[in-house]
């Protein structure tokens, strides 16, 4: 039978299992990511069927997993999880807020389980000894049947369905044990010594009320793996937890004793009745006409002849519609277009040169060149672009534990969650945006008391915010707290011998909690206000290029607008030229340009420039000087203004002519040489040449100074 | 050679069933939820479908009536992979119409001996 079949039979055994891990702990991870998210947005008044149910199905699913994959204790607990949450979804138990809290914990238990397995076991053993006894309790705590432990409810059940089997399931073990115990196989191992699981044996006998234990590989051990059949009304959980004494709980797996699969009687497709004789038919009363009626079905499932016809020949498989590929693959191919983009610069540059009419097809080709690159460089730089629910997403949970330990409440509110931005960004904002809101959390938000004192509700709103706002992208941490006091920020900054006189602008007084060792906080709690942290958020922010902004009334609130650029890569520049050199200008950042006589550049009290625009008086940086580049006696007559803005800062940079628009490729400049004030990266032009991406909001803001 | 749709919302365990069974010489579609594979069933033609039991969308129990309710399925083996202690899905299974079941969690030979008593 199945020895002759052409599917060369007994090949799917022997199949290594590990190469699925990886696969299974991100997949874990996400589950447990959703459940926790789940956990904290369910409704204890009123929690949907819907929520319940996908709860259920993250523990169940990391369950599955585990189990097929010998993840024992991440098994174990999911399975307590499971249990507990099946009886939510069945309406048989009402969620509470404790409910959530040990889930929550759960959820983290699973997490140090699963790196520690991904580390191949290295690391301390996640102890959930306590945890598991809690959700056992929680589960049974109003059970129905308060008399009977959970524990035991399932194995009556499974034993009653047994009783009422047909005679030919009578031989399975289940139904000839006592009522109220199950019959399992206990494999254990790989062990070094196997002869240690024989204490096993002794346990049983040591433990009246235990059952039964046989070896069932008579004392052999096969590849150092032991055996056992017993028969107990104990849970998995405990019997694992006495096992502990004599093997490691990682070398322990319970499994259904018996085939572990079944047929239904009679069942579409289901083999006939004398080749599955093994006792294992799941049969409901009055089976007899019920295979009678479904026979001939079978049969003609057996006989039916298999038309070369109906197997499909393999489609082209579809996959799930997400693929999985290192980020350093990404990065690798982010980096071969940005030479391709480079490359295409330089041949247009020299196509430039020679006469369109004559290189007509050449020429129209370079256009289609350089349109498809462009195409493939935004569709190449929009895989790395994340959705910055990623970051937003694990501050519920961390906002919540924050302000249970602080007695505070707070309610957290998200915009802008679909806003993508570069995974890279993502990655090193994460750090600063979680002190950020740790800060307003800790210093910000008052205790529920002085709220109310203060006529604010108890609840104290934080919000996160993510928006683009032109070439940029820009996330608000925002509490309606008690805000900054501008008298203890001048005090504080004195008292540190910080220049703080009183005719400070607002904005310049809240900038001094930037300052390295500054914090206003009265009392140093275990969450911040030690006075590092400000500091090094500003320093991390500015590092990506980006810049932090305070705004506050005092007993109001605070807010804080960290801006950052869309992605660390490519942008749109602007080149100019000054001598022989040539900068870029982000074009996000060039407001206007326009020819300038010398005249109408005014000198003011001593050193300074400005030139009048619309009105305004702009003050002018002189490229040529700020950057000490040779001058070749040409002529102010010809130059060019460039205005730029950055942030609300307008300046005029004069500079000899405008050669173009490009999309530069950023070359970290810091990384390949060292900062350079006023120049925030590098770009290799078409014609291989090295220009410099000038810093527009430094350069905007010392002119202003 | 024989085709068998796997079912399963997991990546990992529809990742596994689906080695095992190319492993052993089948051919094998994978669908990500009972939605899914209801629409594959419909532009192929199967050997056997292998379903998870709990998925989002449509679970395997309305998968296998809904598949049972077509006439190009009435006869088709369809397994329900299922945990252990589920006595009221296997009940439940049988009611839609499905022809057997296995425990999760298995091991890949005995996905294998499984599926060679029912396809053949």
């Amino acid at each position: 039978m199945a020895d002759t079949t052409p599917e060369g039979a007994g090949s799917g055994a022997g199949i290594d299992l590990s190469q699925f891990y990886q696969v299974f702990f991100e997949e874990a991870g996400e589950n447990l990511e959703q459940l926790e998210q789940l956990l904290l947005g369910i409704d204890l008044m009123a929690a949907d069927d819907e929520t319940l149910n996908s709860i259920f199905r993250c523990a169940h699913s990391v369950k599955g997993g585990a189990a097929t994959f010998g993840f024992a204790d991440v098994a174990e607990l999911t399975h307590q999880m499971e249990t507990l949450l099946d009886k939510l979804r069945r309406h048989e138990l009402a969620p509470n807020a404790s409910m959530v809290d040990v889930l929550l914990q759960a959820g983290d238990a699973l997490r140090a389980q699963l790196a520690r397995h991904q580390n191949a076991g290295q690391g301390e053993a996640v102890e959930i000894g306590a945890l598991v006894a809690q959700i056992r309790a929680m589960s049974s705590g109003s059970a129905p049947a308060a008399a009977a432990p959970a524990a035991a409810a399932a194995p009556a059940a499974r034993a009653s369905a047994a009783a009422s089997a047909a005679p030919g399931a009578a031989a399975t073990t289940a139904a000839a044990a006592p009522t109220g115990s199950r019959s399992l196989e206990l494999v254990v191992g790989p062990l070094d010594a196997p002869e240690t699981a024989n204490n096993l044996i002794e346990l049983f006998s040591e433990i009246a009320d235990l059952g039964t234990i046989e070896a069932l590989d008579a004392g052999q051990a096969a590849d150092g793996m032991r055996r056992f059949k017993i028969v107990t009304s104990s849970s998995d959980a405990d019997l694992l937890d006495l096992f502990t004494f004599h093997v490691a709980r990682e070398h322990v797996k319970l499994l259904p004793l018996g085939p572990g699969y079944g047929f239904h009687l009679g069942a579409p497709g289901a083999p006939s009745a004398a080749d599955a004789g093994f006792g294992f038919f799941d049969n409901a009363p009055g089976a007899p006409n019920a295979a009678d009626a479904a026979r001939p079905g079978a049969l003609q499932a057996k006989a039916e002849p298999r038309t070369p016809g109906k197997v499909v020949a393999a489609p082209a498989q579809a996959e799930a519609s997400t693929l999985r590929v290192s980020v350093e693959k990404v990065d690798q191919l982010i980096n071969l277009v940005g030479e391709l983009v480079i490359t295409q610069a330089m041949l247009a540059q020299t196509s430039a040169k020679v006469d369109p009419a004559l290189y007509q097809q050449m020429a129209a080709g370079l256009a289609d060149l350089d349109r498809n690159t462009r195409d493939l460089q935004e569709s190449v730089m929009s895989i790395r672009m994340i959705p910055m629910s990623i970051v937003f997403n694990r501050f519920p949970r961390m906002l919540r534990d924050l302000a249970g330990k602080l007695g505070k409440k707070v309610e957290f509110v998200t915009h802008g969650e679909a806003t993508e931005l570069d995974k890279g960004l993502v990655e090193k904002i994460t750090d600063p945006l979680t002190h950020l809101v740790r800060n307003s959390c800790d210093h910000g938000i008052e205790l529920p008391a002085e709220r109310l004192a203060r006529g604010k509700p108890e609840s104290g709103t934080l919000t996160l915010a993510a928006s683009h706002q032109g070439g940029s992208i820009v996330i608000e941490v925002r509490d309606d707290g008690k805000g900054l006091s501008r008298p203890k920020l001048l005090a504080k900054a004195r008292e540190r011998g910080l220049e703080a006189p009183d005719s400070m602008s607002d904005a310049e007084v809240w900038s001094l909690i930037f300052a390295p060792g500054f914090s206003t906080a009265e009392i140093v709690t275990d969450v911040s206000g030690r006075g590092v942290g400000m500091d090094v958020v500003t320093k991390n922010i500015t590092a990506l290029g980006g810049t932090v902004e305070i705004d506050s009334s005092e007993g109001h609130g605070m807010s804080v607008k960290v801006r950052l650029p869309l992605t660390l890569a490519i942008m749109d520049g602007m080149s100019v030229g000054v001598g022989k050199e040539c900068y870029i200008l982000p074009l996000a950042s060039v407001v206007e340009s326009f020819q300038v006589k010398a005249d109408t550049i005014k000198s003011i009290g001593g050193s300074g420039q400005v030139v009048e625009v619309r009105n305004e008086y702009l003050p002018v940086v002189e490229l040529r000087r700020a950057f000490d580049v040779p001058s070749f006696g040409m002529s102010d007559d010809g130059a060019v203004m460039v205005v730029v803005d950055a942030d609300g800062c307008r300046a005029a940079l004069l500079v000899d002519e405008l050669l173009g628009q490009h999309q530069v490729v950023v070359k970290n400049l810091e990384a390949n040489y060292r900062r350079v004030s006023g120049v925030s990266g590098a770009t290799i032009m078409g014609d291989g040449r090295v220009a410099l991406i000038l810093d527009v909001g430094s350069i905007a803001r010392r002119a202003r100074h | 050679m024989h085709s068998i749709l796997a079912v399963d919302d997991s990546a990992s365990m529809r990742q596994m069933v689906s080695f095992t069974l190319k492993n052993a010489g089948f051919n094998v579609v994978e669908a990500v939820d009972g939605q899914d594979a209801f629409e594959k069933a419909g532009k192929h033609d199967f050997d056997l479908v292998l379903t998870d039991q709990n998925m989002p969308r449509v679970d395997g129990i309305e998968l296998t009536k809904k598949l049972r309710s077509s006439p190009k399925f009435k006869t088709t083996p369809i397994l329900i992979l299922t945990t252990e202690s589920s006595d009221q899905m296997k009940q439940a299974g049988r009611a839609a119409g499905a022809t057997g079941w296995l425990v999760k969690p298995f091991d890949p030979a005995k996905l294998i001996e499984v599926i060679r008593k029912v396809v053949r």
